[in-house]
């Protein structure tokens, strides 16, 4: 019997471009970027030292997204986000109710982000005397309903499963910067498996905020660079210096083909594997010979049935960091070995043009990679004027690049030491 | 045909004590391990009780874990890699066993972010007049370094996978979820699934939380989860309820093939169902032996739960909610321990404290209950709407997949 293929009907995506995928892939095709100046709430931005991002800007937010019943609710950003994204992939795809009944929905929504005001709300007004019980939920009551305090960190999922009155499996990733993949790699296995026909699945994410930008310039991973400006999202280049946060949000459509044809869908691309693996290394440093990423690749690719000579692109994690952009690069060069494929191989960073949407980011780019596919054009790698000595493949620098691409790798690596690749293929129709 | 998968190994760090036999222990006497709510951040006479885990189960849990790491972890991550140390050690295998390709599933609390005590003292000095002055806290953090660099990873929500991972040496796949009995049921499915696949030769699933942070206590009232009305004791199932208690803890499970494990009797996991709505969830056909089901502590929910619970059949229903508290990050986990340890010893414990049942369904009140067990079915109610079944079976025979 021949295995059930699952291919890509609905996507949806909030960035820095905009609220919906069609703007984004145009403007990622001709080269522009949404890195702008930020500054946290309430501090001056000469008294913080990460000075870029890549925010998402309300005020383009549709009219009839606003009217609808769910911006009613009490949501987070991150969850916002998400819930705009699902909205649209679902419509994208031109599902009915009745075709989601049975839906599964997998998302990943990363750490939530705290509102100081609201954890202030905790604490004791003297430190030496402990707040009464009546204090607590008085102050409880005043936390702002919108704040993480208040929301567990499976709200997205269950938003957007009430939302469409899905009665199927509801399930929440947290897999950090790999969330976004994992969720999508998953849905794929629950539907191949047989489990459901249909899953939204995807992630949001928003870390532009005081204490999580901190706590990321702390821990050597965010970029303090001044002297590029917006440009200093600069994967695969030698003056890379660490990563430039997003926020957004990004979902799609899987289902079985079957099922596709006979609502008359049409697939944007094939989902054909997922691999995952461990790196056991460090907590916040990749594998610099990145054994964790050729092990995700590689099982990806198993678990499609393909092998290594059989890929065209390869849509990178591509962080900008110092460490990430030189592990991966070796690691294809690890996989990819055989008549130095990897000299033929495309690769490209799409963190360069809308920055890093930690749990989020595979999410995006895994609709890029299936575009890529459809069209056979590959978003570029932004600045990178001046190639790392380790990183010498062909990243797709400042252009896209139009080249025929029937498979392709979307990789996503997490804090922690976790790695995720999906494989996608170019949607052919049915032999009869 | 698909493969039988056994549980190889179990452990837990819970408020019951460090490992399985102290679980079994207080479950077969039926004592509660809930205790006076111990903290210091605020006083309440409205919520009293807590499952805590003990200092010396904490201190003991360290010791699994290299003292560099620990940097990384909330307590609940350490107790996690302890329970996963424990279920290893049963299953005799090591994390770098040759031969053997591992995969690792981690749940975690909706409140495993680093507790808001850890911000106390910074938050203090960037109040101004109650409100946060963030040029002060931004300063504070940047030119004091007053913030533990480590804390978001701490926060993050595979912390737990991580460090796990770290700890045993583990490649292989992985996933991590964030959700009670959902991300429970999701992980054991992907566990399970993977086994029978054939891509990797044993599964750990290991789930950790806690809730002893005060917003989140107060939330967790606010949501109807645990009662504020002084209650010190939990009594699921029984008309003297009056409401949930949280708890702390962690819990671990190692799943292999049936086939890759020695002849004699083993716990296998037969079916897992899930449904948003608790009375369309799909039950076996056949009566059950024994059927483990946490209920909540309030008498009108657990009535109502009562009407799925008559549906399986059971000859014996069982409890283990009274002894921990109610448990975030790995409810599921702990109740097939639970469940494991009945048809291992052929024996239904009790559930604590019950003396009025809610409904005339069989519940083991009192002491243990021997019986001949071999079919069991763990049920689980999620309070976020999603519940899930669990079917076991106990066999010495090796099934012909």
């Amino acid at each position: 019997m021949s295995p059930t293929r699952i291919v890509i009907t609905g996507m949806g995506a909030v960035t820095g471009f905009g609220f919906e995928w069609q703007s984004m892939w145009q403007k990622m095709l001709a080269g522009e970027h949404c890195i702008r100046p930020w500054q946290p709430e309430g501090v001056e931005a000469s008294a913080f030292p990460l000075r870029y991002a890549a925010p998402v800007d309300m005020r383009l937010m549709p009219a009839h997204l606003q009217d609808h019943p769910a911006w009613g609710l009490s949501l987070e950003k991150r969850t916002r986000f998400g819930w705009i994204a699902a909205t649209q992939a679902i419509a994208d795809g031109g599902l009915s109710p009745e075709q989601l009944r049975g839906a599964a929905v997998l998302s990943a929504s990363g750490a939530p982000a705290h509102r100081l005001q609201d954890m202030l709300l905790s604490l004791p007004d003297n430190p030496a005397q402990a707040p009464s019980w009546a204090q607590l939920m008085t102050r409880q009551a005043q936390v702002d309903p919108d704040s993480s305090l208040c929301q567990s960190n499976d709200r997205l999922a269950r938003v957007i499963a009430d939302g469409i009155g899905s009665e199927g499996p509801v399930i929440n990733i947290s897999s950090a910067c790999a969330g976004a993949s994992q969720a999508i790699g998953n849905a794929f296995q629950m539907i191949r498996r047989g489990e459901v026909d249909v899953a939204i699945a995807g992630g949001a994410d928003s870390v532009l905020s005081l204490d999580t930008m901190t706590a990321l310039y702390l821990l050597g991973a965010a970029s303090s660079e001044q002297r590029w400006g917006t440009e200093l999202c600069r994967p695969f280049d030698r003056h890379r210096s660490g990563l430039i946060a997003g926020e957004g949000g990004g979902f799609v459509v899987l289902e079985t083909l079957e099922r596709a044809l006979a609502r008359g869908a049409t697939p944007y691309a094939e989902v054909l594997g997922f691999g995952s693996s461990l790196d056991a290394y460090k907590v916040t440093a990749p594998d610099p010979e990145g054994r964790g990423a050729v092990l995700a690749m590689q099982a990806a690719l198993t678990d499609a049935g393909l092998a290594p000579r059989q890929v065209d692109l390869i849509n990178a994690h591509g962080t900008s960091t110092p460490l990430n952009d030189a592990a991966e690069t070796l690691a294809i060069k690890t996989l990819f070995t055989e008549r130095e494929h990897y000299r033929r191989l495309l690769v490209t960073a799409n963190k360069s043009q809308f920055g890093h949407l930690i749990a989020a980011a595979g999410a995006p780019e895994f609709m890029l990679t299936a575009l890529a596919c459809r069209d056979d054009r590959v978003t570029p790698t932004l600045n990178l004027h001046d190639a790392d000595e380790q990183c010498d493949l062909d990243y797709c620098a400042h252009q896209a690049v139009k080249r025929k691409v029937d498979v392709a790798l979307s990789n996503s690596f997490g804090f922690g030491g976790l790695n995720t690749s999906l494989a996608l293929g170019k949607y052919r129709e049915p032999s009869r | 045909m698909k493969k039988t998968v056994a549980i190889a190994g179990a452990g837990c760090v819970l408020p019951s004590g460090w490992g399985v036999e102290s679980f079994w222990a207080a479950a077969n006497e039926g004592r509660s391990a809930i205790t006076a709510l111990n903290t210091r951040r605020f006083h309440s006479e409205r919520v009293v009780a807590f499952g805590q885990i003990q200092d010396q189960d904490h201190q003991r849990s360290r010791q699994d874990l290299a003292q560099n790491l620990q940097r990384y972890c909330t307590p609940a991550v350490i107790w996690g890699v302890s329970a996963v140390r424990q279920a290893l050690d049963e299953a005799g295998l090591t994390g770098e066993q040759p031969g053997v390709r591992f995969g690792l599933y981690c749940c975690q609390g909706g409140y495993t972010h680093p507790s808001l005590e850890s911000y106390a003292e910074l938050l203090h000095g960037c109040r101004q007049d109650g409100v946060a002055d963030m040029a002060a806290f931004a300063k504070r953090i940047l030119q004091d370094r007053a913030q533990d660099p480590f804390l978001v990873l701490k926060g993050l929500s595979n912390c737990l996978l991580g460090v796990t991972s770290l700890a045993l040496k583990l490649v292989g796949e992985c996933n991590a979820y964030m959700q009670g009995v959902a991300g429970n049921l999701a992980a054991l499915r992907e566990a399970t699934a993977a086994l029978q696949a054939g891509r990797i030769d044993a599964a750990i699933i290991v789930g950790a939380g806690s809730e002893l942070d005060t917003l989140a206590l107060s939330g967790l009232v606010q949501a109807g989860v645990i009662s504020a009305n002084g209650s010190d004791t939990l009594l699921p199932f029984d008309l003297r309820g009056i409401g949930g208690i949280a708890g702390e803890g962690a819990a671990a499970l190692v799943l292999r093939r049936r086939e890759d494990l020695p002849a004699g009797p083993q716990t296998c996991l037969a079916d897992m169902t899930a449904h948003a709505i608790l009375a369309r969830l799909s039950l076996p056909d056949r009566p059950t032996d024994v059927l483990v089901c946490s209920g909540t502590g309030d008498p009108h929910k657990d009535r109502e739960l009562c009407q799925t619970l008559a549906r399986t059949g059971a000859s014996h229903i069982t409890s283990g909610l009274a002894i921990n508290g109610i448990l975030s990050a790995a409810p599921s986990l702990v109740d097939l321990i639970l469940a494991r340890g009945a048809l291992q010893a052929q024996q239904v414990p009790p559930i604590a404290g019950l003396q009025q049942p809610v409904a005339n369904l069989p519940f083991v009140q009192g002491a243990p209950h021997p019986a001949s067990l071999a079919h069991c079915l763990v049920l689980n109610r999620d309070d976020n709407g999603f519940s899930a079944a669990f079917q076991l079976f106990y066999s010495a025979e090796v099934p012909q997949d």
